[in-house]
């Protein structure tokens, strides 16, 4: 039994007993010639390799204590995010990785910023223990906003070119012509969230809580940081969704209110 | 009434219509013939601004279109593609849709003038509340007239008019737009690739092919 406020830790045996329970899986594959015990076994040894390097990585992360230190970290989760946000998406245009980066930095790190030093008071804002993860967590949201919502809207302006060119031969402004699939785009961006929000506590109990309260915290604690959370990567992913489709609108339609649909092209894969 | 001073319209690099001038007169329609390939529908498209001529430019009243304002200037120059294009949603939202934009200028749908119009292109008014998209093609297509004409603009560029109807709906189409367009005074430039359409359209018919820059190189 856990006593309140107090972890209990797990000791070597204990995390073999874990994994004694993936071996049982893969001796079953075996004996049922499902061949998938060589996957399960390389997933497996990726977790433990993976898990045991971010936990190396974020012991050092958390004793940063200066601001400038810190930057470098936050630019390689916001380069990463913003590479993976537009790598997704099955065409491009140029200058969609920068709009993207921006996009996220601005909005990652302002729901983020304020999430430390306005909601939590977490002295200094930027300490690490508090700012990587929650970070972390937006960034992850918001970039899968971004991507969906991007995605969207160039497949929108590309196979749906002549609905948006009909509007504009009528005498639509670009806005009025783009309104339509700038709309669907942030909708379609924001669907995982939405979906997430509606069931949360119902359906699924989400990790960080689950985390919390194995760890001890007060199960009213950890609701109520749940809730921040939600209403963090809801900010996130809607602000992120909707800052990347506008600015994409702003690359693809000119002050002629033409769509410049030529500069939208499928992605090499 | 509507200027086109030496317009150029290049596609994938390469210059499809070279240094044209057509003038169009009020109620006149003009026709632009040549064979596939040649242009035409990028001519049309440069017109409406749609995308940008590789040179020359269009006055309307001796106006340019940024003078205008694009908007406006398209409102005014309505351009009908080959493809009936419809929105999901009725017939009456299409036929509204265009009366939701600034260039408007608050002018309010005319519904009854939309169920004229529609039966006057031999679209049943009991369609009206329709979706548009369960139309058949031919259907589609006379809609798409219908909402070109609702608009009351000065001058309409027409798109290969007549491309989805069956045949022996051409005729009743061809004399609907003939007709409407003298009662109305507009203009129009219609493209098609029928030289026989274009005689019985139009006043008269510029032959693109006299301007294709590799003819011209030739």
């Amino acid at each position: 039994m856990p006593v309140e406020n107090s972890v209990i830790d797990l000791s070597t045996t204990d995390v073999m007993i874990a994994a004694a329970l993936v071996l049982i899986s893969g001796g079953i594959s075996v004996a049922l010639k499902l061949k998938m015990e060589g996957k399960l076994a390389l997933a497996s040894f990726r977790t433990v390799a993976q898990l045991l390097l971010i936990g190396f990585v974020l012991q050092k992360v958390f004793e940063i204590s200066t601001l400038p230190a810190l930057i470098p970290v936050v630019l390689f989760m916001l380069l990463t995010a913003a590479h993976t946000a537009v790598g997704r998406p099955a065409r491009t245009y140029a200058g969609l990785g920068p709009l993207a980066f921006c996009t996220m930095a601005v909005t990652s790190l302002a729901v983020t910023i304020t999430a430390t030093g306005l909601i939590i008071g977490v002295d200094p804002w930027f300490r690490p223990a508090y700012l990587i993860p929650l970070l972390g967590m937006v960034l992850g949201n918001t970039m899968n906003g971004v991507s969906l919502a991007t995605d969207h809207f160039l497949e929108t302006l590309s196979e749906r070119r002549h609905e948006v060119e009909m509007e504009l031969a009528m005498g639509a402004t670009r806005w009025e012509a783009a309104r339509r699939p700038i709309s669907d785009s942030v909708r379609r961006g924001m669907i995982p969230i939405i979906n997430s929000m509606m069931v949360v506590g119902v359906v699924s109990l989400p990790g960080m809580m689950t985390g919390q309260i194995l760890a001890g915290t007060d199960p009213a604690v950890a609701v109520k940081y749940q809730i921040m959370i939600m209403f963090m990567i809801a900010a996130g992913a809607s602000m992120g969704s909707m800052g990347m489709v506008l600015l994409s609108y702003r690359r693809l339609f000119n002050s002629k209110h033409q769509l410049l649909s030529g500069r939208i092209r499928a992605r090499r894969k | 009434m509507l200027d086109l001073r030496g317009l150029s319209v290049a596609a994938g690099g390469r210059v499809l219509v070279s240094g044209i001038s057509i003038t169009l007169e009020k109620g006149e329609m003009v026709a632009l013939c040549g064979p596939s390939g040649c242009g035409k529908t990028s001519l049309l498209r440069a017109v409406a601004g749609l995308d940008d001529p590789a040179g020359g430019h269009v006055l309307l009243n001796g106006l340019t279109p940024c003078g205008i304002g694009w908007p406006r200037f398209r409102r005014r120059v309505v351009l009908v593609d080959q493809r009936p294009v419809l929105l999901p949603g009725s017939v009456r939202d299409n036929l509204a849709l265009p009366f939701a934009y600034a260039a408007s200028m608050g002018a309010r749908f005319p519904e009854e003038e939309a169920r004229t119009l529609l039966e006057t292109f031999g679209v049943n008014p009991e369609r009206f509340t329709q979706e548009a998209r369960t139309l058949s093609q031919g259907q589609q297509q006379r809609v798409c007239l219908a909402r070109a004409f609702l608009l009351k603009p000065d001058v309409l560029l027409l798109d290969e008019p007549t491309s989805a109807l069956d045949p022996e709906a051409v005729s009743s189409v061809e004399n609907t737009l003939r007709t409407e367009t003298l009662r109305r005074g507009l203009s129009a430039l219609i493209v098609t690739h029928d030289r026989e359409q274009a005689r019985r359209l139009c006043d008269r018919a510029v032959d693109l092919s006299d301007f294709g820059a590799v003819q011209n190189a030739g």
